[in-house]
């Protein structure tokens, strides 16, 4: 196989401590000052919304957030801070947990080999699968709820021949 | 969550103490992930495991290091702008103007923190001087050996990098590693960072044309603010200027300085015949 | 002063016209890029034009370099300023940016002093607030 038909494992571009530091930048920053991401595991709870958004480049896949919709609710208010709106829609949750994708995505993007393009922010219950294996996982705890960031290969893409 | 009351709330007085910072209740997850690192690196479970070997075997190191991972605060690049408008709009070309070509200016960050200071000045230079890495040099000391360290590095974070430093400096002095962005060499090898109390007596170095020693007199009681300067003086150049934070002044603390006005801002300088 | 806040988030609108709000600036939000231009050729004919435009890079329609570059090419507004906040961090996107017209550039994610640092060094932070 040539080298541009297959894509490395993301867990050979990428590690856990990185998507936590950078998870760590976006929780101070953007869900509030103070806020954390704890990286210790939870059991997850019975349903879970999930947001992401796509990389496409050398390598192919998706940057995945995924917690109970109580959470999703929880998050969004922190979000918008002072600025919440009358009333908090489903598409406000959304829109929140979309946009955190978003901000997770591109700074993975960045450390990922380029150039690479981000896709626009997805919401709903069930996340695009992950390429057997092929994930990064960081699962943690935000105010002590089920919180997971999952930087995954997609399906399509090719798998690296295993040498040796 | 591995930390229990009790471990929190020494946590806070320990805090409290050392660096004036009160950590409300509410801020246990805080704790809990900028501590369960170092406790993980210690091989032990969680923050409370850390918390009790401590307090069972008191060790200043561990104890300086809990405070720094929960004191951290971004310094802002460029922060107060004038003092850096000044260095290279006046103080700069009139120091060139008294010195001999082959002469070295010596800049002295004097509480460096990170190394933002150290470096907006290696900036600053590097674009004024186009043999700035001979002309100058920069010495950056801080309290705390973590801080020294991380100047040494020059690494930031984006969070650190977003902080008032213009995106066109970003992407020419810096480059990304991972999540993080590193100054680039060539100016790093302007600046030499090492730890320094300036509460306790100096130790050799200088002498300096340039001194910024920017919200450090504030933490000081009176005696304490006067016995810096004065030390701080001792290793200035006689015609070298001084550039203190926006709201501190030697005026009423030390009478052997002149201020003189700067764009909106001031510097200080030896008084002449001490 | 008046914003212009173009991002496809309503968060993000809330959060960038909400901390440009704070500083006393008169917001209006647009989804994406065409969005924008449509409220900059209205202001045209009834004279609001803002002072500053906030421009996330990637959204549907008219993504935020190509709201950049067709400002820039308008002199009608010339004196706007175009900073953009987003989630694109490769030196190569900001460079690019820069090179498009952008003025200054802010990593998603920041906290609002990092987004009055960029307004100061803009000179678009009024003077009550400016230290």
């Amino acid at each position: 196989m040539t080298a541009a038909a297959v894509q490395e494992p993301i867990t050979g571009l990428l590690d856990a401590a990185t998507v936590l530091a950078v998870a760590d930048d976006v929780w101070t920053s953007l869900v509030g000052d103070g806020e954390v991401l704890v990286p210790l595991p939870l059991p997850a709870p019975a349903e879970t919304v999930s947001a992401w958004v796509q990389i496409t480049g050398p390598w192919c896949g998706a940057v995945v957030v995924s917690c109970a919709e109580a959470t999703a609710e929880a998050l969004t208010g922190c979000l918008l801070r002072a600025r919440p709106p009358a009333v908090l829609e489903p598409e406000d949750v959304e829109d929140a947990l979309g946009e955190l994708a978003n901000v997770l995505g591109g700074n993975v993007k960045a450390v990922l080999p380029g150039p690479s393009a981000l896709g626009l922010p997805q919401a709903g219950p069930n996340p695009p699968a992950a390429r057997p294996g092929d994930l990064c996982r960081v699962d943690a705890q935000w105010r002590g709820q089920f919180l997971t960031i999952t930087v995954q290969g997609a399906t399509g893409a090719p798998h690296a021949e295993r040498t040796r | 969550m591995t930390l229990t009351a009790t471990s929190f709330d020494w946590v806070r007085q320990l805090v409290h103490r050392e660096s004036a910072i009160v950590l409300q209740p509410g801020k246990e997850y805080l704790v809990e992930a900028r501590l369960l690192p170092m406790a993980q690196q210690r091989g032990l479970r969680g923050v409370s495991e850390l918390v009790d070997s401590v307090r069972l075997r008191p060790d200043a190191a561990t104890t300086r290091r809990i405070v720094e991972a929960l004191t951290t605060n971004e310094t802002s690049w460029f922060r107060d702008g004038d003092p850096f408008t000044a260095l290279t709009g006046t103080v700069l070309p009139a120091l060139a103007a008294d010195r001999r070509a082959d002469e070295r200016l010596s800049v002295w960050s004097a509480a460096c923190s990170s190394g933002q200071e150290p470096y907006t000045i290696a900036m600053l230079v590097s674009d004024a001087l186009p043999d700035a890495a001979r002309r100058i040099s920069i010495t950056a000391t801080d309290l705390s050996r973590q801080m020294v360290e991380r100047t040494r590095a020059g690494r930031f974070s984006q969070l650190e990098v977003n902080r008032g430093l213009p995106a066109s400096m970003l992407v020419r002095h810096f480059t990304r590693t991972g999540s993080e962005w590193e100054i680039s060499p060539a100016l790093r090898r302007m600046v030499t960072a090492t730890e320094c109390n300036l509460a306790a007596p100096l130790p050799r170095m200088g002498p300096f044309d340039v001194v910024y020693l920017r919200n450090v007199l504030i933490y000081f009681d009176l005696a304490t603010k006067q016995a810096i300067l004065r030390r701080v003086r001792e290793l200035m150049r006689p015609d070298g200027w001084l550039f203190l934070g926006a709201a501190e002044t030697t005026l009423g603390v030390d009478d052997d300085w002149e201020r003189v006005a700067l764009g909106r801002g001031s510097a200080y300088r030896p008084r002449k015949g001490n | 002063m008046r914003a212009l806040v173009i991002d496809d988030s309503r968060a993000m609108r809330r959060i960038v016209g909400g901390i440009l709000a704070d500083l006393g600036y008169e917001v209006r939000p647009a989804g994406h890029g065409r969005e924008a231009l449509d409220v900059l050729e209205e202001g045209s004919r009834t004279g609001w034009l803002p002072d500053l435009a906030c421009v996330d890079w990637n959204m549907p329609v008219m993504d935020g370099l190509q709201f950049v570059s067709a400002v820039r090419s308008n002199p009608a507004y010339r004196s706007m300023s175009l900073m953009m906040v987003t989630t694109e961090s490769e030196t190569g996107q900001i460079v690019r940016a820069l090179a498009a017209g952008a003025h200054e550039y802010v990593i998603k994610p920041f906290t609002p002093d990092a987004m009055r640092d960029k307004l100061a060094l803009l000179g678009l932070l009024p003077q009550a607030v400016a230290r």
